[in-house]
């Protein structure tokens, strides 16, 4: 069962970067930390960029399709994570454009961004969730060895969840670690004085 | 590749207690070995044997072809161990860079390297010990045994109450090491699935028995023994 563990490790890769931006909006909306658009704008790319290139395609193509085609009764809960996954596209450049739109308005935009990632923020949490509590369990219990066997596979090239199969993604997570303020990062990152 | 450690039948405690009974286990030079089991099962216990620390009772300790038990405590770093303690033990008064070139021996690991690889260290490195947060502090603690340039590094539960943010960031680091440098590694930590695929051995600890010892890519496979020993088989999301 490889890709489970790998879809385990990737939603914990993915989990820590939403906590943290979680962690950062709240800061600047009660004022304890200034808006740090680099770090903003790396937190996006990779909350995006990982489920969007990554982690999604690789669900739908293998897990998804084998469990399809296995466990009919599953057709409902399929139909709805491809639906996220489909909607991640249109999602990802609203986050994107309001973030751009953001950093033009200054203060005052805040607000708007605010409300668009936070959207974005628990849809993100809601699939995770759904896959963790609803998918995964169903595929460990009712796909066979041999449909395991191709999935893993699949998911083997991924070498770890932090890197993408050409560690494209290694610095971009690391930057950010580097940038978020305690005790979430170890950086400070619109910390007011440092 | 050539053996590193190995310890046969090692009975080992605190005084006349005997904590660790019959530990048997071997590693080559740039091994890496997961040390798993639950809170108070002798863990500690084994990498502190390894340092001297603790009182070892009986069996073989061979280290880089040396009879470890014959050299006191203050020599093992010198012999290559690199200890980062459960505590982590940063010097409070010290700046940061003091406490990373307070003790270093010559190798691969440098002030430059260890930047590279920690690069809030270096924008601290002017800031004391006691100014820092318990990431900065987990990563001074590994950077400072690095500048050790041990060939066995001893990690004791170094992702312990850090945010996940961090812990991910250290697990990235800690493959990293295990794959590319020529450095052994022994690890130890409470979360087994997460270190499983860092790590090609692992030894789980029940009550200072040795009660798996095998390949790390087996144990993660089996859900029932991950379950009965560690009670850790599955995994939720970090939230
Ligand atoms: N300094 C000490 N003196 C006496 N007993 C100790 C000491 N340190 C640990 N122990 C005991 O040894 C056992 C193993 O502890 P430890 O190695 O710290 O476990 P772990 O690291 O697996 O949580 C426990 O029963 C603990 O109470
Ligand atoms: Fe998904
Ligand atoms: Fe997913
Ligand atoms: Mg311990």
């Amino acid at each position: 069962m490889k890709a489970i563990d790998i879809i385990h490790a990737e939603h914990r890769a993915l989990g820590a970067v939403l906590q943290a931006f979680r962690f950062v909006l709240d800061g600047i909306r009660d004022g304890r930390f200034e808006p740090d658009f680099q770090l903003l704008a790396a937190m996006i790319e990779y909350i995006t960029q990982v489920p969007d290139k990554l982690h999604h395609p690789k669900e739908d193509d293998y897990l998804f399709v084998r469990m399809r085609a296995r466990i009919p009764a599953a057709a409902g809960l399929l139909d709805q994570l491809e639906a996220d996954h489909a909607e991640g596209a249109r999602r990802t450049a609203a986050l994107r454009g309001a973030l751009v739109h953001y950093q033009g308005m200054g203060a005052s935009g805040f607000a708007g961004f605010d409300a668009i990632a936070g959207t974005y923020l628990d849809a993100s949490w809601k699939h995770v969730t759904k896959e963790e509590t609803e998918l995964l369990p169903l595929a460990r219990q009712s796909l066979t060895p041999e449909d395991w066997a191709g999935i893993d596979a699949a998911f083997e090239a991924n070498k770890d969840p932090w890197s993408g199969p050409t560690g494209e993604f290694r610095a971009l997570f690391s930057r950010i670690v580097n940038m978020v303020p305690a005790p979430y990062g170890v950086g400070d990152a619109g910390v007011p004085g440092a | 590749m050539s053996e590193l450690l190995r310890l046969e039948n090692v009975f080992a405690g605190y005084g006349e207690a005997v904590v660790l009974e019959g530990i048997s286990f071997s590693m080559e030079e740039g091994d890496s070995l997961a040390l798993l089991g639950r809170n108070g099962m002798g863990k500690t216990t084994l990498l502190s044997t390894l340092m001297g620390a603790a009182r070892h009772h009986s069996g073989a300790l061979h280290f880089s072809g040396q009879d470890l038990a014959v050299v006191p405590a203050h020599g093992r770093a010198h012999l290559g161990l690199g200890w980062v303690p459960q505590e982590r033990d940063i010097f409070p008064s010290l700046t940061v860079e003091e406490n990373l070139t307070v003790v270093s021996r010559p190798g691969h690991w440098n002030l430059q390297r260890v930047y590279e690889m920690f690069p809030r260290l270096n924008e601290r490195r002017a800031n004391m010990g006691n100014q820092l947060s318990g990431g900065e502090q987990q990563m001074l603690a590994m950077g400072r045994a690095l500048m050790l340039n041990p060939k066995l590094l001893l990690l004791d539960e170094p992702l312990e109450g850090l945010a996940p943010l961090i812990v991910q960031e250290l697990l990235a680091i800690i493959q990293q090491l295990t794959e590319e440098s020529g450095m052994a590694v022994i690890l130890v930590e409470q979360h087994a699935r997460q270190i499983l695929p860092l790590t090609r051995q692992a030894l789980v600890l029940e009550r200072g028995r040795a009660v798996y010892l095998g390949e790390s890519a087996t144990l993660r496979d089996d859900r029932e023994l991950l379950d009965s020993w560690l009670a850790c088989g599955t995994t939720p999301a970090a939230h």
